[in-house]
């Protein structure tokens, strides 16, 4: 399986709206088997849920993000999610042994917190 | 430590209530970026409480399209000067893009020692849903407008569609008269039926009549069969009479009789055959002037101008170049698959100051020129053609204060609805009178 994070340095991109990397990781045997990072358009919505389709990416992992993204992500079938932040990797490790993001991770005042 | 005790005890005290009596959010952060005060305003802009954003890095809390790649803080602390009135956007916890406009300084103790940085922030988001009422485009089909004149137009084109009545439009060539023919016909119960276009201006007479109507077998020379014209093609639908204004006195009278009975003969033919087609003629010419100097048929023009409708220039309504600029990089990006941004002040001011004698048409290919040569980013001068790209001064400035034109529209607007009654107005606002009284002398508006 892959993920993809909004990758800002080391962290997740505090804003999805203006983050302009993804970094995609590889899941293997419930840890990071290998990562990789390519650029993206927030506002071509459309545009980023065919690229992560083609590079099987079902899971997008950001921080905050505004409705009108977050909805277009959800209809284009992309599981999403938000307000997340922290360092990418450390997270990345985390979702892959447990399939969840620790609550240190997300954002103050998440709305899915 | 607690972060939150960078202050002696006193002036912890009295910082605190200054600041949670100011409506600007305000934030301070020490060297590690991690937020050390944290105001109310700031709590109510971002939705997040202090307790929950002390010790918390800014960047988590605030969540700003700045935060990434040009944080003014960050300026701030590397350069060691203020910066103000920076514009951007932060994310709040209902996932809403909260307008703002922010100002950072550096953050120094009794001693004159810099210990970090303040942000203070002002919510714009009531003074932006106000420029959004103001400058809303309205789309109807393919048109767009923010210019009250169209708006106008706008209003009452359900109501034109919906009858079957002749409609005239008047506009200078390029001002979309086509598109608000096909805009009428796609909002009337003959949309499920043709749009023929036919610009009289282009056939001459015994072409242009062979199109519209037809012809029987053995009409002229190479008729060697019966060819269906384009009121037959059209049945149901709406037939569009571009430049009628240039047709000759022979075909008009053909045209009238159409008008008139609802039916036509085809060249060649003998027997009449019936129509139900909607005319829609338009013209850049001055047809009641052509009525006066007998060059136009008065009873056509009767027949035709059940309803007019008068297209203004594009140089009479500067403030649909911005929505019509957008409107078509959009689909030249979609159609050349390229992500041309727009186009930046300067190109802004240069066609703002353009008096566009082709109308929209020109605005069009000015833009499709300029997205051939931009490569990237947003479209500049270089790209311009060259007549356009040394312009000087702009004739038409683009509203410097559209905050302050949308605030006297809406007390204008509250005190038109309340017969100019001011403590109607101020209740109708949902703000003291003495509020009111005090914006109407500030900025400036007459009864």
């Amino acid at each position: 399986m892959k993920i993809a994070v909004t990758a800002w340095g080391n962290r997740v991109s505090p804003v999805f709206d203006s983050a302009r990397t993804l970094l995609i990781a590889g899941i293997e045997n419930k840890s990071v088997s290998h990562t990789t990072y390519v650029s993206f358009h927030p506002g071509d919505i459309q545009g980023l849920s065919v690229l992560l389709k083609r590079l099987g990416v079902p899971i997008l992992i950001c921080g905050a993000i505004s409705t009108s993204p977050a909805e277009a992500l959800t209809e284009n079938r992309i599981k999403l999610i938000s307000f997340v932040s922290g360092n990418a990797l450390e997270i990345l490790a985390t979702f892959a042994r447990r399939n969840a993001i620790d609550t240190v991770h997300m954002m103050p005042g998440s709305p899915l917190r | 430590m607690d972060k939150s005790k960078i202050f002696g005890p006193l002036s912890q005290d009295t910082t605190k209530i200054i600041l949670d009596s100011i409506s600007d959010g305000v934030f301070t952060i020490d060297y590690n970026w991690e937020i050390t005060s944290f105001n109310r305003a700031a709590e109510e802009i971002t939705g997040i409480s202090r307790k929950e954003a002390i010790g918390r890095h800014c960047w988590e809390v605030f969540r700003s399209n700045m935060c990434e790649e040009d944080c003014a803080l960050k300026r701030t602390m590397e350069e060691g000067k203020p910066f103000i009135s920076t514009s951007a956007y932060i994310i709040n916890t209902q996932q809403k893009k909260i307008p703002i406009t922010a100002a950072t300084s550096l953050l120094i103790d009794k001693n004159g020692d810099v210990i970090g940085g303040v942000e203070t922030f002002r919510d714009h988001s009531l003074e932006e849903a106000l420029r959004h009422e103001l400058t809303r485009e309205v789309q109807v089909e393919d048109i767009v407008s923010t210019s009250s004149a169209m708006k106008n137009i706008f209003n009452i084109l359900p109501q034109i569609s919906d009858s079957d009545a002749s409609v005239l439009i008047e506009g200078e060539t390029g001002t979309g008269k086509e598109l608000m023919a096909r805009a009428i016909h796609n909002l009337s119960p003959r949309k499920d039926h043709p749009f023929i276009a036919i610009n009289c201006g282009a056939l001459p007479d015994t072409l242009l009549e062979s199109e519209l109507f037809g012809y029987k077998k053995g009409a002229f020379t190479h008729a060697v069969k019966d060819k269906p014209g384009q009121f037959a093609l059209a049945e149901g639908g709406t037939v569009f009479l571009d430049e009628i204004g240039d047709t000759s006195p022979a075909f008009q009278v053909r045209l009238l009789r159409v008008l008139q009975e609802h039916e036509y003969t085809p060249l060649g033919g003998i027997a009449k055959e019936k129509t139900n087609v909607r005319i829609i003629a338009a013209t850049n010419r001055d047809l009641s002037a052509m009525v006066e100097s007998n060059s136009f048929r008065q009873d056509l023009y009767y027949r035709i101008n059940v309803i007019r409708i008068c297209l203004p220039p594009l140089r009479q309504r500067m403030e649909d170049i911005p929505p019509l600029t957008d409107r078509f990089i959009s689909k030249l990006n979609l159609r050349q698959n390229k992500f041309i941004q727009g186009i930046d002040q300067e190109v802004l001011a240069a066609l703002m100051s353009h008096e566009f004698p082709g109308n929209i048409r020109e605005l069009e290919n000015i833009i499709e020129h300029a997205f051939v040569l931009c490569p990237e980013g947003y479209i500049n001068t270089t790209h311009l053609p060259g007549f356009l790209a040394f312009t000087p001064a702009p004739r038409h400035q683009p509203d410097t204060d559209p905050v302050r034109t949308a605030q006297i529209k809406v007390i204008k607007d509250a005190l038109a609805r309340n017969n100019g009654n001011r403590n109607a107005a101020a209740r109708d606002l949902g703000i003291h009178k003495s509020t009111l009284f005090r914006r109407i002398k500030k900025l400036g508006i007459r009864p």
